[in-house]
């Protein structure tokens, strides 16, 4: 990325009133959305520990990059006071000559996009990401930046898009809502404990929904002993080769089992008669799923990490993991509340919120970078026919907040 | 609290169901005080009484947990009890009676509540007896009750119980009985047999969302539950929402001197300050709408806007509250409100305490793309529990209070009359263990 002018740290330019300047720039606005139930938050407000919030900031500018017929982005500028900008750039500058705000949100979800060789849908968040800091590059100026999800579906660019937010020192916060939703039980790995194994099951296709799983994990995983270390080798399996897996010890059937007693949405004779099932036993489980997927993780500490993937037989994301010391696995769902309040990304939203009032992300972007890796590392190990592939570029270290984040208050 | 560390009633029950299981607790249930200590079963004996069995139904929600086990703590649970006989009183389309049976050989299905008590054996042959009289086809009468026969079910159990000279514990799913009168004498005939009687709703054991407990000792200045649903069905769930953080204010549960019913637009009345209603109470009832996960939009195309009082008035077509007075002055307010929410929360004003405390009483696995109703899952578990050690985990006086409040708001709404005082009620004191008893781990 180009650097033209030397940039000082972030100053942002917030009117007398204190309140901050927001520009949305989003691939799609229309109901249901990314860009609508989290660009809403700021406009409408979310509720916040028992309380409807709404954060002294104002939407000024949006750039949508696709109108569809159901499109709410111009009933919302006129609703709301705001103008739909035809590039990122004029967004950013609300249509004058320099940098016009103080934040901007990137939603780069939804939408009409192609998809690669591997599966993954081509959603142009690096190229937006890029746009924004081709503008504070040349005005001298860089703001809080927020993407949502996973920052590419290319961790080269995943780490160009860091490695400019370093450059320039502006905050930059990005990722999934699972790592902040409301857990069940409300607990969390303890800090510096010592991580035997973890299992994390969830569901959907990929690559929106895998990722959203491994980020989860991870959220979890980073606050072990010794910090995150990075990612030496990762080995995806699909179809038979999963239950192979399990049968050879390299995921564990005792954390599958503790994950699965944590879901509220077991498929299969539950669907059929109501009944609740122990599938972590037996056949049945494989006779169920529906293309199985097996995503292997092996740390640069030794730590061994696996999402199942597992469409037709839950329909929720659980996370079990076997901590030193402790006689039983810790477990948790991610909590995911229904449409259309999408409850989860409220606390997310207002994550987002306080690094645009206050300057400061409340959790390293490093985690959604090493996800991204990992991601994509996957499947290309899956393109490879399940070979374990050695990631040497994934030994991204950072430390987890010591508090816990998510959502329980 | 500390999300990484486990919560301390974690350990009372294993406690106490290991102890069990090893022998070394006697008999604690005063209904089989009388029997030999080497004639207590290490695995309770169960007959479960339903009256109906298909999916979704409360019966298979709560009996199949106890014959197939359930997710619970990070495993996979198996109660240990043994479903042995079965009554069904509807065998609707869908029924699942003859699966079960399949499945489940030690199951026996009975023609008569007596036989499935007694098995064969002309004296009560079970350890213990589940009653679900929830859902089936029965009368609804002019005042929209639902004539579920709990009271019938129990007092057959009851007439067992009194020609054998033997009881057993005996859960009650739901309110007690459509009728006030019955569900006193429900109460009455288990103090009288003295056997260890449980009862009411899952609600006050499910997860909450934010974890969240009425402080020790904590004075309450008000309290208010919002929920959904119908008369004589979901408002005992509001009910129970409720009564489970007030019975824990300072002084414990004094009973309640009357009940106050107020349907349609006078709902709105009292939460607007500029028309007599209570600000206070309006903040309250707004911490409730922001705890709900399943709050209607009142902007279309918006997925989740707050609602002002004019946009809720909109939304509630048949807006509903009852009030409840308790003796020590505590007003506690249930608002019903179809169309504006579909959950359970609960806001409360302590003293001392400028914040309001709010959370939601998760109804986890009734949601789309859900399919267990795990809220089932700590009942299960804490009638498990009554029936291994022969103690009922919390008291049946709540239940028996919350019914009285349905029974009464029914007559109010019915006779279009908004107060009535409830002596018979106001004697109703009770207090609950100090540990929380929702599930949480």
């Amino acid at each position: 990325m180009r650097s033209r002018k030397p940039i000082d740290a972030p100053q942002p330019e917030a009117p007398a009133t204190g309140r901050k300047r927001l520009a949305i720039v989003t691939t799609i606005w229309k109901y249901l959305s990314h860009a609508q139930h989290m660009g809403d938050r700021f406009l409408v407000g979310y509720p916040i520990e028992g309380a409807w919030r709404k954060p002294p900031i104002d939407v000024v500018s949006l750039y949508v990059d696709q109108k569809p017929a159901d499109d709410q982005s111009a009933e919302r500028a006129a609703s709301f006071g705001f103008k739909v900008y035809p590039t990122i750039a004029e967004a950013l500058r609300c249509g004058g000559d320099r940098l016009a705000v103080d934040a901007v949100l990137i939603i780069g979800e939804h939408g009409d996009y192609p998809r690669n060789e591997k599966g993954q849908v081509l959603y142009p968040r690096y190229e937006f990401f890029k746009q924004a800091v081709d503008v504070f590059e040349a005005d001298g100026r860089a703001v809080p930046v927020f993407n949502d999800k996973h920052l590419s579906y290319s961790f080269a660019k995943a780490k160009a898009m860091v490695d400019a937010s370093k450059r320039l020192n502006f905050p930059f916060l990005a990722g999934s809502s699972l790592p902040v939703t409301w857990r069940l039980p409300a607990v969390d790995l303890p800090y510096g404990a010592v991580v035997e194994d973890a299992l994390m099951v969830g569901v959907g296709g990929s690559d929106p929904m895998d990722y959203h799983a491994l980020e989860a994990m991870q959220s979890v995983l980073e606050r072990r002993r010794g910090g995150e270390t990075g990612v030496r080798r990762v080995r995806m399996v699909t179809g038979d080769a999963v239950w192979k897996a399990g049968a050879e010890g390299r995921w564990s059937r005792e954390l599958l089992g503790a994950a699965l007693s944590r879901t509220d949405s077991l498929q299969g004779l539950s669907v059929q008669d109501g009944r609740p099932q122990a599938l972590a036993e037996g056949d049945e489980i494989a006779r169920i799923a529906q293309d199985p997927a097996a995503y292997m993780i092996e740390y640069n500490d030794g730590t061994h990490a696996t999402l199942l993937m597992l469409n037709g037989v839950l329909a929720d994301y659980n996370l079990a993991v076997r901590v030193q010391g402790r006689p039983d696995p810790l477990s948790m769902q991610f909590l995911l509340p229904p449409t259309p309040n999408v409850a989860y990304s409220a606390p997310f939203m207002n994550y987002v919120a306080r690094m645009f009032e206050t300057g400061r992300a409340a959790y390293p972007v490093e985690r959604t970078m090493l996800v991204c890796g990992m991601l994509e590392s996957c499947l290309d190990s899956r393109m490879a026919g399940g070979k374990p592939l050695d990631t040497p570029f994934l030994a991204v270290r950072y430390e987890s907040p010591r508090e816990s984040l998510f959502a329980r208050t | 609290m500390d999300p990484t560390e486990p919560p301390p009633h974690e350990f009372t029950r294993r406690a106490a169901i290991g102890a069990m299981a090893a022998g070394a607790v006697a008999a604690t249930s005063r209904g089989r005080a009388e029997e030999p200590a080497a004639a207590i079963k290490a695995r309770p004996r169960i007959a479960a009484i339903a009256t109906c069995y298909y999916k979704t139904s409360h019966g298979q929600g709560i009996i199949d947990r106890f014959m197939d086990g359930y997710g619970w703590k990070g495993g996979h649970h198996r109660p240990a009890l043994d479903v042995v006989s079965l009554y069904v009183d509807q065998r609707p389309k869908g029924d699942l009676t003859d699966e079960r049976l399949a499945r489940h050989p030690n199951l026996r299905l009975y023609p008569t509540i007596a036989e499935a008590l007694t098995r064969g054996t002309g004296t009560l042959d079970v350890d213990g007896v589940a009653i679900i009289g929830e859902h089936g086809d029965y009368l609804r009468d002019d005042r929209g009750r639902t004539h579920y026969p709990r009271y019938e079910f129990f007092k057959q159990v009851v007439d067992v119980f009194r020609k054998t000279g033997k009881t057993a514990p005996v859960f009650n799913d739901k309110h007690l009985s459509w009728s006030w009168d019955w569900c006193k004498e429900m109460v009455a005939d288990a103090r009288e047999l003295n056997f260890p009687f449980l009862a009411g709703s899952s609600l006050p054991l499910t997860w909450r969302i934010p974890e969240y407990e009425t402080p020790p000792d904590a004075g309450i200045e008000e309290a208010v539950c919002v929920g959904y649903g119908g008369v004589d069905s979901y408002d005992f769930h509001g009910l129970e929402s409720l009564q489970c953080f007030v019975e824990r204010r300072r002084g414990g549960e004094t009973g309640v001197k009357a009940v106050e019913a107020i349907r349609g637009e006078d709902v709105w009345k009292t939460l607007d300050p500029a028309a007599g209603g209570s600000a206070r109470t309006k903040a309250l009832f707004d911490s409730c709408l922001c705890r709900s996960f399943r709050l209607t939009s009142p902007r279309e195309g918006y997925g989740n806007a707050f609602p002002t009082l004019a946009d809720a008035a909109k939304l509630v077509a048949d807006p509903y509250l009852y009030r409840i007075h308790y003796n020590d002055g505590l007003v506690g307010s249930l608002y019903m409100m179809n169309g504006l929410v579909a959950d359970f929360t609960v806001a409360l004003k302590l003293e001392g305490d400028p914040a309001i405390r709010s959370t939601q009483l998760y109804l986890c696995g009734i949601s789309p793309n859900q399919t267990l109703p795990n809220f089932f899952s700590p009942l299960a578990n804490h009638i498990e529990s009554m029936f291994v050690t022969g103690v009922a985990p919390y008291p049946v006086e709540r239940t028996l209070l919350t019914s009285g409040v349905v029974c009464k708001a029914v007559d109010l709404m019915a006779e279009k009359r908004r107060m009535v005082e409830t002596p018979d009620m106001a004697t109703i004191a009770y207090k609950v263990a100090g540990e929380s008893q929702y599930m949480r781990s």
